[in-house]
């Protein structure tokens, strides 16, 4: 039966040839969808890293002080800050904080491992948010005098790639891309500032201890603050941070707000384009099912013919259910094969596995609606009666 | 061959209405007929006296509104659609005025038609008893062709042969020659006695034309529904 379902089919290509590419072309727009909700998906399915509930972000401004004295009113603030009820922990960071949309990148080894994201966080950093120490130690005042290696934490990604076999990097030596070798002192499991919905990059972090301050320029603090804190302490802070520094102005945002728009950002193309596949799915199942119910009407003979040399009524519903099948098969095939070529050529850079995942729910998808738009004219068919069918003609 | 008493198809007090909101239509009114195995019987009358609908019921395509059909003395009345399209598959053949191929399949395709819905019956197979089908009907050297491009005679063949092809006891022909001219109707009308003669095949045929009807065996005549002869 298969066979003669394909046979049918190529005899009637000409005629099927506008459906079959409409579900080409819906194969290929879903694989799309496919791989980006997959990749969504797959780095949804990482772990964060560190928590963001009750932190917050406070940016400076620091007007017209000279290096000199911005140092100064910095570590003013930051004693105050520290001190101020409602604020449990403050750690001074480069502007590559978590959902900011800023980020540091670098490279080790000569390149060999690239888009590494690179922070310099003061010790503090690991109490504000959380982070989950898996090897070694985090920053402390040991790493505040300089010795011949400065040191290093990095994250379990980075972990991974720079000693594939499972070797602990505690201890090792890194050599970063021009710079002296850094002694990788702990590992964390990760810290995904980019957001859970973003490619996982690797991370390291370098510590910003106060004597860094200096030369840093440190514009930016994390800030854990208790539950429930709310406006009275943003505006306290941003009061005191004013008293402080002359001329100094703060922006306080809490993290999960800038999660919030962050997460916005990066799914809105995707949720416009799966609008629009769903549009296009709606498109190919009224096609299917328009193109369907035509021909039960245009085959109402042959279909007769077929009844009148035996074919049960399940027969006939099973043969409309496998044409449809068949169709869509050859839809599927021709997409399958661009499909293909986005993981041998490395198109969008994902990783194999997002792709299979990507082309087996298209193909899913395309089928299941194949078989929903399929199953009534089926029912359709199996119901026409013979003697009835024959006499029209 | 010669004709048995062995009943092969019976109808008694069959009746078909065909009933709309507004109109009732006697198609059939209280037919009793028996046709024995081997026999070849035609069926005349007025266009609308129920010919095709007594060959509709005899090719268990339509059930009658009251009376009883039997197939090879069984009673096929309460029978379920599977069951039915068993029967006419393995039993019945039928041939069509308008030939009723498939016109996207090639004319070997279209003979393989009844074998595909017979369980058990393997591609290799269909293909050999369609050949031979084929070669009987004298069509051996189209099989690849399209029914496009054949004549009328050519695909009324290809429709002898797809009858002829699962093999069956039974050929119900509703105007085989209908639609073909006098030589024509007259080659397909001796391939049809031909398989009655040689391979005992019991034949049924709806014909207006009297000369054809008086090379059968038995003529019976039909008028408003009623078998009149």
């Amino acid at each position: 039966m298969i066979r003669h379902i394909f046979t049918l089919l190529w005899n009637r290509r000409r005629a099927n040839g506008l459906l079959i590419l409409e579900i080409f072309l819906a194969y290929v727009v879903l694989f799309a969808v496919g791989t980006i909700g997959t990749s969504l998906w797959s780095n949804y399915r990482q772990p964060l890293g560190f928590r963001y509930d009750n932190v917050w972000e406070v940016d400076f401004s620091s007007g017209t002080q000279s290096k000199a004295e911005r140092y100064v009113t910095f570590e003013q603030v930051l004693a105050r800050l520290r001190t101020t009820p409602g604020v449990l922990a403050v750690a001074p960071t480069a502007s590559n904080t978590p959902f900011s949309f800023n980020d540091s990148r670098t490279s080790i080894d000569d390149g060999a491992l690239r888009d590494i994201n690179y922070y310099f966080v003061g010790p503090e950093l690991r109490e504000v948010v959380g982070l989950k120490l898996t090897a070694g130690r985090w920053f402390d005042q040991r790493d505040a005098t300089p010795g011949p290696h400065a040191p290093l934490v990095i994250d379990e990604q980075l972990q991974r790639a720079l000693y594939p076999r499972g070797e602990s990097a505690v201890g090792k030596l890194v050599p970063l891309n021009g710079q002296a070798k850094q002694r990788v002192i702990g590992v964390v499991s990760a810290y995904r500032t980019d957001g859970e919905l973003k490619e996982v990059h690797a991370s390291m972090f370098s510590p910003l201890m106060p004597a860094d301050s200096a030369t840093h320029e440190v514009r930016v603090l994390l800030v854990r603050v208790a539950p429930g804190s709310g406006a009275a302490l943003e505006k306290r802070l941003a009061d005191d941070i004013r008293r402080i520094g002359p001329g100094w102005t703060s922006t306080i945002r809490t993290l999960p707000e800038m999660h919030r728009s962050q997460i916005k950002v990066v799914i809105t193309r995707p949720l416009l384009l799966s609008v629009m596949s769903v549009f296009l799915l709606i498109n190919v199942a009224l096609g299917l099912f328009g193109v369907l119910w035509l021909a039960i009407s245009a085959r109402r003979a042959e279909l007769g013919v077929r009844r009148a040399l035996g074919a049960p009524a399940g027969a006939i519903s099973r043969l409309i259910v496998g044409e449809t099948l068949a169709l869509t098969t050859f839809g599927l095939v021709l997409g399958l094969l661009v499909a293909v070529q986005f993981p041998l050529l490395g198109v969008w850079g994902e990783r194999t596995s997002v792709y299979l995942t990507a082309m087996a729910l298209a193909t899913g998808a395309l089928y299941l609606l194949a078989i929903i738009c399929a199953l009534y004219p089926g029912r359709l068919a199996a119901g026409i009666q013979p003697a009835v069918a024959l006499r029209e003609e | 061959m010669q004709p048995t008493s062995t009943p092969v198809i019976r109808l008694a007090n069959v009746e078909k209405v065909y009933q709309t909101k507004t109109i009732e239509t006697v198609a059939l009114s209280q037919v009793n007929l028996t046709i024995n195995r081997g026999e070849f019987v035609s069926v005349m009358g007025p266009s609308g006296c129920g010919k095709s609908t007594l060959l509709s019921l005899m090719g268990l395509l339509d059930e009658p509104s009251s009376g009883t059909i039997e197939i090879d003395g069984r009673p096929v009345t309460s029978y379920s659609d599977k069951e039915l399209a068993g029967l006419r598959n393995h039993k019945i053949g039928f041939v069509f005025q308008s030939y009723h191929l498939i016109n996207d399949l090639s004319v070997r395709d279209n003979v393989e038609l009844p074998l595909l819905y017979r369980p058990g019956v393997g591609g290799s197979e269909r293909r050999r008893r369609a050949l031979a089908a084929l070669d009987k009907v004298g069509l051996n050297a189209r099989t690849g062709h399209f029914p496009a491009q054949l004549s009328g005679g050519q695909r009324q063949r290809v429709a002898i042969a797809r009858a002829l092809a699962g093999a069956p006891e039974i050929i119900l022909a509703d105007e085989p020659t209908g639609n073909l001219d006098s030589v024509m109707g007259e080659e397909i009308m001796d391939l049809l006695l031909g398989l009655n003669r040689e391979q005992g095949t019991t034949l049924v045929m709806v014909t207006h034309d009297e000369q054809q009807a008086l090379k059968t065996q038995r003529l019976i005549r039909f008028f408003d529904g009623r078998q009149v002869a």
